[in-house]
C-alpha cells in the first residue's frame, strides 16, 4: 500500500463514519472523532465510563495522521501513518467489523408506472488460508442467487460497478427468496471446499514430508531411551503444530443483495 | 491427499440475528474499505518477504534479509543465528518474528536475553518493528501480553516457571545462546521443556570450544539432527575442537545455522586505530611490582603460581587492587603462620608506601586531550573505584558498569553515559550485553589474558552503527609480564588488526587447549627470561601456523 492509497483510504474511512475532516492538506490530515469513533480507536474506556457516571459533556478527540513526512508541514505533531503502524492496523480491524453484515438495493433507472422485481442475492467474502509452517491467502467473494441457485464468482467486483443503496427504491419489490440465506450459505462452502480440493496440493504433501522428516530424527533422539522423556511429547506435539497442512476459510464479510434481473446476467 | 479444511460459522449466527432483526446493516463504503483492506494484507504467495514493507523506518542489510528470507523459506522457522558480532542478529530475528507475525503463523512469543537487555531488546522490538513487546516485570505478563522479553534467570524460577511451561509458545527467540552448551545446566532443561514452533538461537560464538557444544545447541532446536547422543559421540569425539575436521557434520549443522562473516557482507567499517602507550612505573611501584614477583622464591608464601601472577597484573592495574588480594589471601588462610603474616604486612606496608598510580596519570591527560566519550576497560574492581574517584578529583564525570548490575542500573548507567558523563568504567564482566557504539575511544587499562574477551570488550564500541573510526589505547608498563601479553597480542598475533570474529576462528584450530593456560605457563613457570622468551615463540607461531592453515583453506576452496 502506497502512502498516497494510506491517506486516500484514511479520508475515506472517516467520511464513512462521520467524521469531520477539519484540515486536510498533501500529506497529513486533522479529523475530529465522533463519539462512537472515540471509544472505537482512542481506547479510554475509563473516561468514557466516568462521563457516563456523571453525565459530563463528552468531548472527543483529534487526531493529527501524517501519511507523508516530506510533504506535511514542518514541526507538525502527529502521527506518523504508514502500511506497518498499529495505528493502520487497528483501523483496518475496526473497518472489518463495522461493516461486517450488510443489506443493499440495486438503485435502478425505474420506467414510470412499472414495478421492478428485485431479487435476493446472498454475497459471501472469505479469506482462505493455506497453512503449514509457512502460509498463503486467498480472497474470494462468491455470489449466489436465492431464487434460482446461480453462483457466480467475483462478486463484490459485479457489486462495484452498481449502483446500490441501503433503501429500497420507489416502484420495486423483493421476491422472496426460494432457498433460505442459511441452507445459502451451506451451499457457497460446498462450493468453496469442493474447488479446494480440485487445486493442487504439492504444498501440503511437502509439509508432510518436511514433518516426518522431523518425526523420524525425534524418535532416533529418544531411541534409546525405555520411557521417553516429557520433553519428547512435547517436541511431538510441536512438529505437529509446525508442519500440519490445514486449509481455513474465513469470514471478511457479506449479506444481502436485491438486484434487478439483468444486474448479473 | 486430501487437506483438512475448516469453515469459520461464527459470522453466521449473527447474521441470520440480523436478518430476524432486520438490522443493523453496515455501511456500504465501510463495507467496501474492509474489502480494500483484505486485498491489501491477504498475503497470496508463501514465499516472499512482506516485512521489509512494513518497516519503513528500518533499512536491513541485504545479508539480513537473506538470512531472514533462508530461514523462513528453507529451514522452516528453526535456526541458529550465528553471525560475528556486530552483524545484526537482533535484527535479523526481528524480521523473522515480523514476518510470522504479519503471515498470521506466529502469535505468542517468548524472548529470552542477558538481564542487561531486557529492556534495549523491549525498546528495539517496539520502535524499529512495530512490535508490542513487553519486557517482563510483573507475573501476569506471561500469560496477558503476547510478546514477552525477559532473562532466562528470571523466566525459570518459580512462579514463573510453571506459568510458563503450560504456555504454547509459537516463536522462542533466545539471545546469547552459547550459554546453553552444556546439557546438564538447570536452564539447558528449562529451555528444552519449553513448548515451542518454532526457535531462534542467537549466538555470535556457537563453535566457542567443543564440539559437544553444537550437539546440544542443535539438539534443543532440533533434536535428532544430529543423531542421539550416544551414536553423536560414538562418531565424533567428544572434545573434538574443530567442525571443519567434519564434512558431514558441517554440512548437517549448516543446515540450522547461518553464519555471516564481516568480510562477506560487503559493508564498509570504520577503520580501527590501535595505539601502544608504554608507560613507566614509579619508583615506588616498581617496588612494589618487584617485591610481589619476588614471592615466587618466598618459600612462607608457597602460593600457587596463579596468585604470583594475579599480584603482578595487579600490581601493575592499581596498588588497590594488590591490597584487595594480599588481604583475600591473609584471611583464606585458617591459621596463618607469623612468618606468613609478617610477609603479608611487608606487602602490604609497600602498598601503601606507593604515593600516585603512573597509569592513572597517562590516563587522566589522554581523556583531557581526547575531549569527548571514553571508556576505559580494566579487569578488577578496586581500580575500577579507585579510577572513578580520582577522574572525580579532576573533575571528569564517570560511572562505574559491571556484570553484577541489575537490568534497570545497567539501561541507567548506559544512559548517564551517553547524555551526562564523559567517562564509562567497565570491569571486564561489564562488557558484554551493552552496545555503546555511541563512543569510539576505548582505553585498555590493563588487559585480560584471553583474547577472546578483549575481542568481547572490541566489539562493544566497533560495530554496525559505529560511525566514526575507533581509537584504541592500549596501556602497558614497561619491563613488566603486562608488556610480554601485549607484545604478544599486538605484535605477534595481530589481534587488534583483526576484524572481530576472525580470532575465533583461528583459535578454534588450535588444539592445543585453552590460551590462558599457555600464558600461565609461559609466564609463571619459566626460569629464566630466555626460557620465557622461546616459550612465547613458540606459542606465536603455534598461532601463526593455525592462522595459515586458515587462509590455506581459503585458497583451497576458492
Amino acid at each position: 500500500m502506497q502512502q498516497h492509497e494510506i491517506h486516500r483510504f484514511l479520508v475515506k474511512y472517516f467520511q464513512a463514519n462521520e467524521c469531520d475532516i477539519i484540515e486536510q492538506g498533501p500529506g497529513f490530515l486533522r479529523v475530529q472523532l465522533t463519539i462512537e469513533l472515540d471509544k472505537e480507536l482512542m481506547n479510554r474506556p475509563f473516561y468514557w465510563h466516568y462521563l457516563e457516571k456523571t453525565g459530563g459533556i463528552p468531548n472527543p478527540m483529534q487526531l493529527t495522521l501524517i501519511t507523508n513526512k516530506m510533504l506535511a508541514p514542518k514541526n507538525m505533531q502527529g502521527e506518523v501513518i504508514h502500511f506497518g503502524s498499529p495505528r493502520l492496523h487497528q483501523i483496518f480491524q475496526s473497518a472489518r467489523s463495522l461493516a461486517g453484515y450488510i443489506r443493499l438495493y440495486e438503485n435502478h433507472h425505474h420506467q414510470n408506472g412499472t414495478q421492478i422485481p428485485l431479487r435476493p442475492w446472498l454475497g459471501m467474502n472469505v479469506r482462505i488460508s493455506y497453512q503449514c509452517d509457512r502460509k498463503k491467502d486467498i480472497f474470494k467473494s462468491i455470489g449466489l442467487q436465492l431464487i434460482n441457485g446461480q453462483m457466480i464468482e467475483n462478486f463484490h467486483d459485479r457489486l462495484l460497478t452498481m449502483n446500490l443503496t441501503p433503501k429500497i427504491p420507489d416502484y420495486s419489490f423483493t421476491l422472496s427468496p426460494i432457498i433460505m440465506p442459511k441452507s445459502g450459505m451451506t451451499r457457497v462452502a460446498g462450493f468453496l471446499q469442493n474447488s479446494i480440493l480440485q487445486e493442487d496440493h504439492t504444498w501440503a504433501d511437502e509439509a508432510r514430508e518436511r514433518w516426518n522428516k522431523d518425526l523420524d530424527l525425534l524418535e532416533h533422539f529418544y531411541e534409546d531411551e525405555e520411557e521417553k522423556a516429557d520433553s519428547y511429547e512435547i517436541e511431538k506435539k510441536a512438529l505437529q503444530e509446525q508442519y500440519e497442512p490445514k486449509i481455513s476459510i474465513s469470514m471478511v464479510n457479506g449479506g444481502l443483495f436485491y438486484l434487478t434481473d439483468h444486474a448479473v446476467s | 491427499m486430501s487437506v483438512q479444511i475448516e469453515f469459520d460459522t461464527s459470522w453466521q449466527e449473527e447474521f441470520f440475528k440480523r436478518i430476524d432483526s432486520d438490522g443493523p446493516w453496515g455501511n456500504w463504503e465501510l463495507y467496501k474499505l474492509a474489502i480494500e483492506v483484505e486485498n491489501h494484507t491477504t498475503i497470496p504467495e508463501f514465499e516472499g518477504l512482506q516485512a521489509p514493507e512494513h518497516l519503513p523506518n528500518l533499512t536491513p542489510l541485504p545479508h539480513q534479509l537473506e538470512v531472514a528470507k533462508q530461514v523462513v523459506e528453507n529451514m522452516n522457522g528453526k535456526a541458529i543465528l550465528a553471525d560475528e558480532v556486530g552483524l545484526g542478529k537482533t535484527i535479523e530475528a526481528g524480521l523473522i518474528l515480523k514476518e510470522y507475525m504479519i503471515r498470521g503463523l506466529v502469535k505468542k512469543v517468548l524472548i529470552l536475553v542477558p538481564a542487561s537487555l531486557v529492556s534495549q531488546w523491549a525498546i528495539e522490538l517496539n520502535s524499529k518493528f512495530f512490535i508490542p513487546a513487553i519486557a517482563q516485570k510483573k507475573s501476569y505478563v506471561w500469560e496477558q501480553c503476547d510478546v514477552v522479553v525477559s532473562s532466562i534467570d528470571t523466566a525459570k524460577r518459580n512462579p514463573h516457571r510453571d506459568i510458563i511451561n503450560n504456555l504454547d509458545y509459537d516463536l522462542i527467540i533466545i539471545d546469547e545462546a552459547h550459554k546453553l552448551k552444556n546439557n546438564k545446566t538447570k536452564n539447558y532443561e528449562f529451555v528444552q521443556g519449553l513448548k515451542k514452533k518454532f526457535c531462534l538461537l542467537l549466538t555470535a560464538t556457537p563453535i566457542q570450544n567443543r564440539i559437544s557444544e553444537i550437539f546440544n545447541l542443535v539438539s534443543l532446536l532440533k533434536p535428532g539432527h544430529l543423531g542421539n547422543e550416544a551414536a553423536f559421540y560414538e562418531k565424533y569425539k567428544k572434545d573434538t575442537r574443530s567442525l571443519d575436521d567434519h564434512d558431514h557434520l558441517k554440512e548437517l549443522v549448516n543446515k540450522v545455522m547461518i553464519r555471516n562473516r564481516r568480510a562477506d557482507t560487503g559493508i564498509e567499517w570504520t577503520k580501527r586505530h590501535v595505539e601502544t602507550i608504554p608507560i613507566e612505573f614509579s619508583e615506588k611501584e616498581r617496588a612494589l611490582y618487584d617485591a610481589v614477583s619476588a614471592i615466587r622464591s618466598d618459600e612462607t608464601m608457597s602460593s600457587s603460581q596463579f596468585s604470583i601472577m594475579t599480584l603482578q597484573r595487579e600490581a601493575c592495574s592499581s596498588r588497590e587492587a594488590v591490597y584487595y588480594t594480599l588481604r583475600n589471601m591473609l584471611t583464606k588462610q585458617e591459621n596463618p603462620s607469623a612468618q606468613f603474616q609478617g610477609s603479608i604486612q611487608r606487602l602490604v606496608s609497600m602498598v601503601e608506601a606507593v604515593d600516585k598510580n603512573s597509569k592513572a596519570e597517562k590516563a587522566l591527560e589522554l581523556i583531557q586531550k581526547i575531549d569527548d566519550k571514553v571508556i576505559i576497560f580494566t579487569e578488577y574492581r578496586s581500580t575500577q573505584l579507585y579510577l572513578q574517584w580520582y577522574l572525580k578529583q579532576h573533575g571528569i564525570t564517570s560511572v562505574p558498569f559491571r556484570g553484577g548490575f541489575k537490568r534497570g542500573k545497567k539501561d541507567w548507567m548506559r544512559e548517564l553515559f551517553q547524555k551526562h558523563a564523559q567517562v564509562l568504567i567497565a570491569t571486564e564482566a561489564g562488557g558484554e550485553g551493552i552496545n555503546l557504539q555511541f563512543c569510539n575511544h576505548m582505553i585498555n587499562f590493563d588487559l585480560p589474558w584471553n583474547p577472546m574477551r578483549l575481542e568481547q570488550r572490541i566489539g562493544r564500541v566497533h560495530r554496525l552503527g559505529q560511525e566514526k573510526d575507533v581509537m584504541i589505547y592500549n596501556f602497558a608498563i614497561k619491563d613488566t609480564v603486562e608488556e610480554h601479553i601485549l607484545k604478544l597480542l599486538h605484535e605477534k598475533i595481530h589481534l587488534f588488526e583483526k576484524v572481530v570474529g576472525e580470532l575465533d576462528d583461528i583459535l578454534t584450530k588450535l588444539e592445543f587447549g585453552n590460551i590462558e593456560d599457555h600464558l600461565l605457563d609461559i609466564f609463571g613457570k619459566s626460569s629464566s627470561e630466555g626460557e620465557m622468551k622461546i616459550k612465547m615463540d613458540n606459542l606465536t607461531s603455534m598461532i601463526q601456523f593455525a592462522e595459515d592453515m586458515k587462509e590455506g583453506n581459503i585458497h583451497a576452496a576458492t
